[in-house]
């Protein structure tokens, strides 16, 4: 009953989180990684501090307080660094819950083992710390790291933001394992601040990608239609695209206009699901969009680097478009599952 | 954008007029929300006076759509200006709305 105190709030605030997002941005199969990751993670992160404590004949108090904040930060954010180079995270709210997942998983596996190793020393003040206070640290930092190594892709930044949320994960966990405060004092400051301090994260976060949806749904919609009328040259994108015809040979800037045209009607229906999703009614996959994302992976393959630097003004192609499509991808697979 | 309420037969016509942008949403939503606690079982949005939809438009007639397909009811876009039924049709909602020519 006890061992409920250490393992359940991070169970339940990681629920809290899920349910939170109202575009159910995060699959229940990436979840379910990043939780049994976090369990590696807490393995593997035991492993190593023995070891190092062991060779360099530390007390656990230097380990806990200075070795476990990097190794431990360092192998649980190493996940998210593998999900943002794959474009599996698009926005905040995404990036936050597979981080706390990773936290939660590493916790739990964390707690168990404490409650494994010190058996009726376990009491119910030890089992609130580490399940109110260590627990929610640790989800805590990782989706700290998470958030800034995402901004941090919105604007190509991506290894800056590395470091700094790596940096900003280590320095709140070492911050937390030097114990200033009396342990309980130092959980109940956890416990009023990180869900405060979440929620209005999620806050802004939904709004930013509400407006995001908002104006790239609505301009996109607009530039399909004139390239549908063959009112596209009217347009200021079809201006600046036959200005830059004697730049590329002919037939990429043919399948420049193609490129364009396929680009605007996958992403226009990515962001439907978006909103479908948002509403709880089931995303649609047309029978054709298969073979629209090879017809575009293909035309992007032709037009080359240099002729999609041409198309930046048009299309920016920034981490979030690119999640737009590894999403299509990710929506296939999830309904050849079901129909299997 | 201005919107009028109705009982007609058997189902409630809400008749639109003006744009469902960002700014006109809030109050849309709003007023939507007293229509959807009514439990009305079918439901006719008149869009002949639509002149522009966005995203936020979009998502409360999606609002609308999930709610009236849980209560086994019944939604209707009628009479779309072509421009908002060319929104529609590229974005692929035309499969998800019961969408008819004219109203009435």
């Amino acid at each position: 009953m006890i061992s409920l105190f250490a393992l359940l709030p991070v169970v339940l605030f990681l629920g809290c989180l899920y349910y939170m997002d109202s575009f159910k941005l995060v699959r229940m199969r990436l979840l379910l990684l990043c939780l049994g990751w976090g369990i590696t993670a807490a393995v593997l992160a035991l492993l190593v501090n023995g070891t190092v404590a062991d060779y360099y004949s530390l007390s656990s108090m230097t380990v806990s307080r200075f070795v476990a904040p990097v190794t431990e930060e360092v192998i649980k954010l190493t996940l998210v660094f593998y999900l943002v180079l794959r474009l599996k995270v698009g926005f905040i709210i995404d990036a936050a819950i597979c981080g706390f997942a990773i936290g939660t998983g590493f916790a739990v596996a964390e707690n168990l083992w404490y409650y494994l190793q010190l058996g009726e020393g376990f009491d119910l003040l030890l089992a609130v710390v580490r399940g109110f206070g260590t627990a929610l640290m640790h989800g805590g930092t990782v989706a700290l790291g998470a958030i800034i190594l995402i901004e941090g892709a919105h604007r190509n930044r991506k290894a800056a933001a590395a470091l700094l949320g790596l940096f900003g994960a280590i320095f709140f966990h070492a911050l937390f394992n030097q114990f200033v405060l009396n342990p309980l004092l130092q959980t109940l400051l956890i416990i009023s601040l990180l869900p405060l301090a979440l929620f209005l994260i999620f806050l802004y976060a939904n709004k930013n990608l509400s407006q995001w949806l908002e104006i790239e749904f609505n301009n996109e919609v607009e530039l399909l239609a004139m390239i549908r009328k063959g009112e596209f040259k009217k347009s200021r994108a079809g201006t600046y695209l036959a200005s830059i015809r004697d730049y590329f040979p002919k037939e990429t800037i043919f399948d420049m206009y193609c490129f364009v045209g396929l680009w605007l009607e996958l992403s226009i229906k990515a962001k439907r699901n978006m909103l479908l999703k948002e509403s709880g009614i089931p995303m649609l996959i047309e029978e054709d969009i298969p073979d629209k994302i090879t017809e575009l992976k293909l035309l992007r393959r032709q037009i080359g680097k240099a002729g999609e630097m041409a198309l930046m003004p048009l299309i920016r192609l920034n981490y979030r478009d690119l999640w737009q499509l590894e999403q299509w991808e990710e929506t296939q697979s999830d309904q050849k599952n079901l129909s299997k | 954008m201005k919107t009028t309420r109705e009982k007609v037969d058997n189902h409630l016509l809400i008749t639109l007029d003006g744009r469902l942008d960002t700014i006109q949403s809030d109050s849309f939503e709003k007023e939507i929300g007293e229509v959807l606690a009514e439990n009305h079982l079918e439901i006719v949005i008149d869009c002949s006076g639509l002149s522009y939809i966005s995203s936020s438009g979009l998502r409360i007639l999606l609002t609308i759509q999930k709610r009236m397909m849980s209560s086994k009811g019944r939604l209707t876009l009628c009479s779309l200006q072509p421009a908002i039924r060319e929104v529609f049709d590229m974005s692929g909602f035309s499969t998800i709305f019961t969408i008819v020519e004219e109203c009435g």
